[in-house]
């Protein structure tokens, strides 16, 4: 069943890339008939998932590499299976709104499909090597689409830097499950069979931080941010929606899956610094933002904002925290998704993503209301207005933390107003003002590009006012993954991470 | 002196005899035709080599693989590597064809140091006896020196022949001399398996001897220190002959690599392997680091391939049976690795005439099946996922995982990382959209014969390359046998039990505690 989902697109990208002289256009309803596919059958999926069940379902199990103990397992749980449909779906999109830029269709296609392949299976893994082995197949095709199709100049340098974070991300994890599952005394690479309560807590401490620092770079967290504001910025729309959508989703995701699965005691012992890096980086994404003069960077900034609830919900590791985090990783795919979107089509008409240029977009006749209309409501979104899916995420993983880690919370929740800020400054910059007489006339914007910000406009409306379909996939897991933590911090051998669950 | 004809046991070196008939008939028919018969030349000896791999296969697992009075095993260890051996030659025959005829030198020589080359390598990865391994060795190096220098009109090519030579001879000294030393200190042995008991505690005098031969096998090696030749020798000697000294001779050196350490020093493991962790890591770091820096794509893949060998020295240096194992598999992996590699950079510098890397820009548009080949080769050298050479990784790392071997580990994953950058420049440049001078005028219209083959062979590595990695499971099993089978290797400590890595995931999860 899962399988489907990964080979679907590998299959899609082997077609694109080999089709005898097809067109461009031909090309793209090819790429665009194996997204659709992909996206019809993650539905599917969903419909399918009974959410009452803890543990995995659609499980697939096919024994390969042995003596290295590699198989080809996969299975879906409400953590995982969320993600795995919007990685569908945002590939869809990645696909269909890209009739603009039609250079090299073969290659950009193929690397779409592949990358979209390669993503639903790091997400359905159940083995730590074939994890691993996802991973790393990311790292080439958006190596690729960020150098091949960026924006400016500047891109071969973005491109080189995210080639080589993510390469050392990649081996950090490796070299962390390899220490893992040799170091514990577990028989295999399969997921859930590791245990690591037998290790001594500094052995504990250095995976943890090995993957924590392996992942926090694809999240990414505040030292390790760097390489996102380039790699954002100069990748082309549909490129930066897939990198910001999904890629920084598989980091969080390795974060709560294998950091908080893995290491549920010593989780709880470093989860206070956890929570203040999370916070410090959500501070750090805001102010950011507040200072930049582009548009696009500042949704790269405000994306590291809103990635930092997600460390301090996994952080605070309760019910409702951990749900929160679920929700905001969704959210937050959705969200950045359209906010991408919205400003790839401002610059692909207005020619600019200058805040000092850009002014009086929503003018209903020369300006482009209809992309202006859409962008309000996305940067409501993120900015966590009640009504919108971002705000339910929020504040779920508000109330989840605030009684395990209050200083930080209520700096998120300072950074929520900041967030309002920024988005505010946006909005007033490129949006309301009049339009410069002299340079303002844009080319129209047509259907294809509206329909997917509409479609996830859509999808923000109606999962932010009925959340309940947003939240009902991931409950039981949430829980599920909060009993080891939480019967660790209740042992008496560990008084500090006791310590940590209460009010301090 | 009456030798038993039985116990000669002459039977197990039939690939041997095959390609030196091989080598006669190539010899005789260009004698005899002349000109004429020229064309034909590669496919006899691709012929040849075809049979002498058949007929290395029924010799898979023999029951006294002791032939020539001790002179000779044929072991499944060495049946492997003459395996590895005989399908680097065919592959190199299949990218040269084209290369002698446009490059006009003479055929029927190149193919004949060619295959005496091979034989060498072959007898090479079987001598169990010292004054065996030297002449096999000579055999190897004389005929590579030969092969480095066969474009005589070229000046580099020269200067590489010379270079080889004279380092190749200093290193045949040393390697001689650590011989003489253990002839003299195991009391008049020759036989590897004889001495290693005589020399058990000896001491000082037998770690020197120890360390005399491990120069000399590095030299073959290209382990850092031992390294300098191959960057020029690389640049100056004609590609193809390139491809085969970097994968057949290489892997001739590690099956003398694992039969001399394993046999005649087993009392010293610590030490060598010690010897062999700090070769590794100094040829990971600097293959790696210098690599980045190059221009040339020939020079590249030469650091490249210091560095590969660094890799291949960590399933040495841990000494276990997976490290072996991993070890085999590696090579196995990177013959059809770096040969496809090899093969696209022969089709681009026959059309272009340029080995510049800055010259492949913009490649895609002109030959995507190039660009294809090539991007596939270097990104499985770089341990890219799904190619065969991550697994192939992965299966390295793992086995120096289980042994403890942290610090390999480390400097193995930290290195890939930086080969990463310099493979994937590469591609890069060949995506890109601005294409360089030698590309825009980059024509298929001049390929006459010998292009044929040389595209075949490019097809088989890539194939090989990216479905190896599936295949992983049944190759892990047949160097596992090759390995248990071998007698040398029987004292060969396991990091673990076998039965360490569980075969299914569905065994229970003990989170319950």
């Amino acid at each position: 069943m899962l399988s489907v989902l990964i080979w679907l697109p590998v299959v899609g990208a082997l077609l694109v890339g080999l089709w005898p002289g097809a067109s461009a256009a031909r090309l793209r309803s090819i790429a665009l008939a194996f997204a659709t596919a992909g996206v019809l059958w993650s539905a599917g999926l969903l419909w399918q998932f009974d959410p009452a069940r803890p543990g995995l379902q659609f499980v697939e199990f096919i024994p390969w590499i042995a003596p290295v103990g590699l198989h080809y397992s996969l299975g879906a749980d409400g953590l995982s299976l969320p993600l795995i449909a919007l990685n569908s779906l945002l590939i869809w999109i990645a696909i269909y709104s890209n009739a603009y830029s039609g250079e090299r269709p073969r290659l950009y296609y193929g690397l779409l499909l592949l990358a979209g392949g390669g993503m639903a299976g790091a997400f359905a893994a159940q083995n730590l090597l074939l994890f691993f082995l996802f991973y790393e197949l990311e790292l080439l095709p958006f190596y690729l689409l960020i150098f091949l199709w960026g924006c400016s100049e500047k891109r071969g340098y973005a491109a080189m830097k995210f080639l080589i974070y993510t390469a050392v991300s990649g081996f950090l994890i490796l070299g962390a499950f390899l220490g893992l599952v040799l170091l514990d005394g577990s028989s295999s690479f399969a997921y859930g069979e590791q245990s690591t309560a037998a290790l001594p807590l500094i052995t504990q401490l250095i995976l943890l931080t090995m993957l924590l620092v392996g992942f926090g770079i694809k999240i990414p967290l505040v030292p390790l941010h760097t390489w996102l504001p380039d790699a954002y910025c100069e990748a082309s729309p549909p490129v930066a929606i897939l990198l910001g959508g999904v890629l920084a989703k598989l980091g969080a995701y390795g974060l709560l899956r294998f950091g908080l699965g893995l290491f549920p005691e010593t989780w709880a012992l470093v989860a206070p610094g956890l929570a203040t890096i999370g916070a410090i980086t959500a501070v750090y994404g805001a102010f950011s933002a507040i200072a930049q003069r582009d548009i696009k960077r500042m949704v790269a900034y405000s994306s590291i904002g809103h990635m930092g609830y997600i460390l301090l919900a996994a952080a605070a590791a309760t019910p409702l925290s951990l749900l929160g985090a679920m929700l905001q990783m969704v959210s937050h795919g959705l969200i950045l998704a359209i906010l991408f979107h919205l400003v790839g089509v401002v610059e692909a008409k207005v020619g600019t993503r200058d805040l000092d240029v850009l002014n009086g977009l929503m003018n209903p006749i020369r300006g482009l209301p209809m992309v202006s209309a859409l962008l309000v409501l996305g940067g409501m979104a993120s900015a966590g207005i009640p009504g919108l899916v971002g705000f339910v995420a929020e504040f779920l993983v508000l109330q989840g933390s605030f009684a395990a880690f209050p200083v930080q919370t209520i700096l998120c929740v300072v950074c929520s107003g900041l967030t309002a800020v920024y988005f505010v400054i946006l909005l007033n910059r490129t949006c309301f003002g009049r339009l410069d007489n002299a340079t303002a006339y844009y080319p129209p914007v047509r259907w294809i590009e509206r329909t997917p910000a509409l479609i996830l406009a859509g999808i923000i409306l109606v999962l932010g006012v009925q959340p309940e379909w947003l939240s009902r996939w991931s409950e039981v897991t949430a829980e599920s993954m909060v009993t080891p933590v939480q019967s660790a911090a209740n042992q008496p051998k560990m008084p500090a991470a006791a310590a940590s669950l209460s009010p301090n | 002196m009456n030798i038993d004809l039985a116990a000669l046991n002459a039977g197990t070196l039939w690939p041997e005899y095959i390609v030196t008939i091989t080598l006669i008939v190539v010899l005789l028919v260009d004698l005899i035709s002349g000109r004429k018969a020229s064309w034909s030349l590669p496919y006899l000896a691709l012929l040849g080599l075809g049979i002498a791999t058949a007929t290395l296969l029924p010799m898979w697992i023999l029951e006294n693989p002791v032939s020539f009075l001790g002179s000779f095993t044929a072991d499944p260890l060495s049946v492997v590597f003459r395996a590895f051996i005989l399908i680097s030659a065919a592959l190199t025959v299949l990218m040269s064809v084209r290369y002698i005829n446009q490059s006009s030198l003479a055929t029927a020589e190149f193919y004949v140091l060619l295959l005496g080359a091979t034989l060498g390598a072959m007898l090479l990865s079987g001598s169990s006896e010292m004054a065996m391994i030297f002449v096999a060795l000579e055999l190897l190096s004389i005929t590579s020196y030969l092969l480095s220098g066969y474009a005589k009109l070229d000046k580099r090519s020269n200067e590489a022949s010379l270079k080889y030579l004279l380092i190749g001879a200093a290193s045949s000294g040393i390697f001689l001399y650590g011989m003489s030393l253990l002839y003299g200190f195991s009391g008049g042995q020759t036989q590897l398996t004889e001495i290693a008991p005589r020399i058990v505690n000896l001491g000082f005098p037998a770690l020197l001897s120890l360390v005399l031969v491990a120069a000399g096998i590095c030299f073959k090696l290209s382990a850092v220190p031992f390294h300098q030749w191959t960057p020029d020798v690389y640049e100056g000697s004609p590609t193809p002959v390139v491809a085969f000294l970097s994968v057949g001779s290489k892997a001739a050196g590690f099956a003398l690599a694992i039969r001399f350490m394993t046999s005649a020093y087993p009392g010293f493991s610590e030490q060598w392997q010690t010897l062999f962790v700090l070769l590794a890591i100094l040829s990971m770091v600097l293959g790696n680091v210098v690599a980045i820096a190059q221009t040339s794509m020939k020079r590249m893949l030469a650091y490249s391939s210091i560095a590969q060998a660094g890799y291949v020295m960590i399933g040495l240096a841990i000494g276990t049976q997976e490290g072996y194992s991993s070890m085999i598999l590696y090579i196995g992996t990177y013959l059809f690795m770096n040969l496809g590699a090899f093969m696209a950079v022969v089709l681009f510098s026959l059309r272009t005439g340029t080995d510049e890397i800055t010259a492949y820009s913009g490649l895609y548009q002109k030959d995507p099946f190039l660009t294809l080949v090539l991007s596939l080769c270097l990104l499985s050298l770089a341990g890219i996922p799904p190619l065969a050479g991550f697994f192939g990784k992965l299966y390295l790392f793992w086995a120096a995982v289980q042994s403890q071997a942290y610090t390999l580990v480390f400097f193995g994953l930290v290195t890939s990382v930086a080969s990463i950058y310099y493979y994937v420049r590469v591609v890069k440049l060949m995506l890109v959209k601005e294409p360089s001078p030698q590309v825009l005028a980059y024509s298929e219209a001049g390929d006459q014969d010998g292009i044929q083959t040389l595209k075949a062979g490019m097809l088989i590595t890539t194939v090989a390359t990216v479905v190896l990695g599936i295949l992983f499971p049944p190759l892990i099993s047949l160097a596992d046998t090759s390995l248990r089978a071998t007698p040398s290797l029987q004292q060969v400590r396991t990091a673990t039990p076998v039965s360490r890595v569980s075969t299914g995931a569905q065994a229970p999860a003990d989170h319950g505690r």
